[in-house]
């Protein structure tokens, strides 16, 4: 009870630090109940949620210190106020979709007969302990990179957006809030006793790390529009950044309960094309939902765009992009979009999410069925549904 | 050294947490030089205590020589990561007089001296040369990148401008160890990898120390969030990080791995603790002891347990190792605080009293807030007032706080002395000890 109502003095203090609504949603309104109801479903399977590790470093002298810190940043532009609204408020938009896919794999793998050591009444719901700590270390990683993301370059700050050492301030937060997270998952995992996992996972670190740089630098600079970027090569940074560690993360649960190679590639699979699937998914949203009157806000590397660009090739991509631009040198979104809409690229990138849905499907279709697999399956067809 | 001593005061019995191991708690009365001025006495604060606590581990010193070797009997807690404090001590009947002369490294080398006589006394750096020879091209190509500016960040610093310091204490302690273990010095392929994670692991912490502290110069270059901005620099940190997590899981040691992911949870603890300040004086000391551990130690003092469990089971040789490399790690951070004051700009590749800009209460200020009680308003406000960098600096200069801090990473040293000792006579054990000295003396 005490622990409860200290994480309640603890949540509002991030609470406190929202104030307008945060709509993050990755699917439109109509999906995303089906969406809720799967994840809802999935949940009740596994027993109970992954939060268990984020509740420990939510409660922790070190992040309720940031918070109150964090408080100072209310009213300026720092994006790590945004992020810290997300711990709170999208519990419910999947935000611990990965521990949750962790979780059902674990369960549908279910416990391996190489795992003589491991004790079978161990499991709870018939997960390992040490697969569920996996699952709140994936977390934990994610999110602290969803807070290593919200730093901001300070050169590119001006003075008009606010005062530089709120900036400094917050960059300052969100460096140390995001290295405690991680630091914590680095623990996390030792404590998992299996220095494959660890390497596993570290890893994953990394090339997350590699994916987000390039997230950077093509958002950045790399927005010039005569670039070629190859299908191959967006997918392969696209893996990197929104696949690796999921899929990781699912081998390395089987790998914890003593699976063999072909059980822990077919968890890899399935993490690989749900991820994948998942953000194509996200990213084609504003090209499926909505009507003509809704300002759209779409990022130019986002798959419709880059298949896009692929079919009409680089020199009428640049003449499109010229088109939509205004004199003051502003790209004219609604404009672009149409234009995009009119192209192949939307639906091309809806064959290959479903793609990629179909072939998370193949690939978990390798393990017996089970309440688990089934869930797995409704997450991985709720992935193509637009 | 002034000629005209203080007078002599004996100060009451002091109930303080010491920052040295402590083994026993029957502390003779036994009295102690300490230099002292006349404005502080009788005024039983941290400087008295920590002075006690100097005296604790001089008069073990004394035990050792009379013991010869001993192993730490009783100490059951050697697995455990020792916390910075130990349980408090008593000393009784402080004479805080001290003639820092006396402190010199003759009288450290003496306390051990008539135990064995140490192979002939290399230079520390050229003993370790041949298994440091190839670190950073190794450490450069444990980083496969596919993004070439990214490569280019992380190797920023693995430009062999460093002192590698710490890959230096890991291979001498290895080599120590190995030879201690009734084996050859020869490292083994896991502790060569500790060297190299121990350099990333400490690389990363700078990169996102920069980006914290806001730092455009290291190690007299520009650093990577002036030159590519905040965003990359953190990530690179995130990806030598990993970098090295990923070299440690392939050591294939499931302790090791435990061992030294204990310093990433301390780093990053050590950074939270700067950020507040301590409203009573003892707390403060004690806070910023603890911190230096943390931020400093902790990294030097876990490399050396993990080469140490890589070669032998003994858990009393993987604490002789944790406590070589914590008491160094600490008088390292504490002459490296000393020097923030002493040292001119361009000699440490940073701006002198840095510390101070950035709201930082080190050793020579808090010793200083002794002398002078006007600094403890700066040091809560964090030297945040105009003029405040410069009077708190000014209070340093004229205090004694330089002095007394280099005295406490003396005393640290010669704990870290007297941990060394026990291990077997080597080359490579004797380097260790000399380069206690060496940190010591250093001035940049």
């Amino acid at each position: 009870m005490a622990t409860m109502a200290l994480l309640r003095s603890r949540v509002s203090s991030f609470g406190a630090l929202c104030c307008g609504r945060r709509d993050i949603s990755f699917f439109s309104n109509t999906s995303a109940s089906n969406w809720s109801k799967v994840v809802s479903d999935a949940e009740k399977i596994v027993g109970y949620p992954t939060s268990f590790m984020s509740l420990r470093c939510l409660l922790s002298d070190e992040l309720s210190n940031v918070a109150m810190h964090v408080r100072k940043l209310v009213g300026t532009k720092h994006p790590l106020l945004n992020t810290a609204r997300g711990f709170v408020y999208d519990s419910k938009n999947s935000l611990q979709m990965r521990g949750l896919v962790v979780l059902l794999m674990s369960k549908a793998a279910g416990p391996s007969t190489a795992a003589a050591d491991l004790l079978q009444q161990d499991m709870v719901s018939g997960i390992y302990p040490s697969q569920r700590n996996l699952a709140e270390i994936t977390e934990l990683i994610h999110t602290a990179f969803l807070v290593h993301r919200g730093i901001v370059n300070l050169k590119e700050w001006t003075t008009s957006d606010g005062p530089l050492k709120d900036m400094q301030f917050g960059n300052k937060m969100a460096v140390l809030s995001g290295d405690f997270l991680l630091a914590n998952a680095c623990t996390g995992l030792a404590q998992l006793n299996n220095t494959k996992v660890v390497e596993l996972i570290s890893s994953a670190i990394g090339d997350l790390v590699q994916g987000i740089y390039y997230e950077n630098s093509s958002s950045a600079e790399g927005n010039s529009p005569s670039d070629d970027v190859t299908l191959a090569s967006w997918e392969e940074q696209t893996f990197l950044s929104h696949g690796a560690l999921l899929a990781k993360s699912c081998q390395a649960a089987m790998e914890l309960a003593k699976h063999d190679k072909q059980a822990q590639g077919i968890a890899f699979q399935y993490g690989k094309h749900m991820s994948l699937g998942h953000k194509m998914n996200s990213d084609l949203q504003p090209f499926v939902k909505g009507s003509y009157g809704d300002p759209v806000s779409f990022s130019l590397n986002s798959a419709p765009v880059v298949l896009h660009r692929h079919v009409v090739g680089v020199e009428s991509w640049v003449l499109q992009l010229q088109q939509a631009t205004t004199l003051g040198r502003q790209v004219d979104y609604t404009k672009l979009w149409r234009t995009i809409k009119a192209g192949k690229g939307v639906t091309m990138a809806t064959d290959l999410c479903r793609n990629h849905g179909n072939k998370a499907l193949e690939a978990i279709r390798f393990f017996p069925p089970s309440e688990a697999r089934s869930a797995l399956e409704n997450l991985a067809s709720a992935v193509t549904k637009f | 050294m002034s000629a005209a001593r203080p007078p002599r005061v004996d100060t009451p019995l002091l109930h303080y947490a010491i920052p040295f191991p402590a083994e026993g708690n029957m502390a003779p009365p036994w009295r102690h030089c300490c230099r002292w001025t006349a404005g502080n006495i009788g005024v039983p604060s941290f400087i008295n205590a920590v002075c006690g606590a100097v005296m604790m581990v001089a008069r073990r010193e004394g035990a050792v020589a009379s013991l010869g070797v001993r192993g730490i009997a009783g100490t059951k807690a050697t697995f455990a990561n020792r916390p910075v404090n130990q349980p408090a001590s008593r000393i009784s009947n402080t004479l805080l007089r001290s003639n820092f002369r006396l402190l010199n490294t003759t009288q450290n080398v003496c306390c051990f001296k008539n135990l064995h006589s140490d192979a002939k006394v290399k230079d520390p750096f050229m003993l370790a040369q041949k298994d440091l020879k190839n670190l950073y091209d190794d450490i450069k190509k444990e980083m496969f990148v596919s993004k070439s500016e990214l490569k280019a960040l992380c190797e920023y610093y693995f430009d062999g401008k460093g002192k590698a310091l710490r890959p230096m204490i890991v291979v001498l302690m290895a080599r120590a160890c190995n030879l201690h273990s009734n084996r050859e010095g020869d490292l083994l392929p896991g502790q060569r990898s500790i060297a190299m994670i121990s350099e990333m692991i400490h690389t990363a912490s700078l990169v996102h120390d920069d980006v914290i502290d806001g730092s455009d110069k290291r190690r007299g270059k520009t650093t990577i969030n002036e030159v590519w901005g905040e965003k990359k620099a953190i990530l690179a940190g995130d990806f030598i990080l990993s970098v090295a997590s990923m070299a440690l899981a392939r050591i294939g040691d499931t302790t090791v791995v435990t061992v030294l992911s204990q310093v990433i949870e301390d780093l990053v603890r050590g950074e939270f603790m700067q950020l507040g300040s301590k409203e009573n004086e003892n707390e403060r000391f004690k806070h910023y002891l603890e911190k230096t551990f943390k931020k400093t130690a902790s990294l030097i003092a876990n490399s050396c347990k993990a080469v140490s469990i890589l070669v032998n089971p003994d858990p009393e040789v993987h604490e002789i190792a944790f406590q070589y490399g914590r008491n160094v790690g600490i008088a390292f951070q504490l002459v490296d605080d000393v020097l923030d004051f002493t040292s001119c700009a361009n000699h440490l590749g940073k701006p002198s009293a840095a510390d101070l800009r950035l709201g930082l209460a080190t050793g020579p200020v808090l010793f200083a807030c002794q002398q002078f009680p006007e600094l403890h308003a700066m040091i809560m406000r964090r030297f945040s007032s105009h003029g405040d960098v410069e009077r708190a600096w000014q209070y340093v200069m004229e205090s004694d706080g330089v002095r007394q801090t280099n005295y406490l990473a003396q005393r640290y040293c010669q704990e870290a002395v007297r941990q060394i000792s026990k291990l077997r006579p080597s080359a490579e054990r004797q380097a260790l000890i000399q380069l206690t000295e060496l940190i010591l003396t250093r001035d940049k």
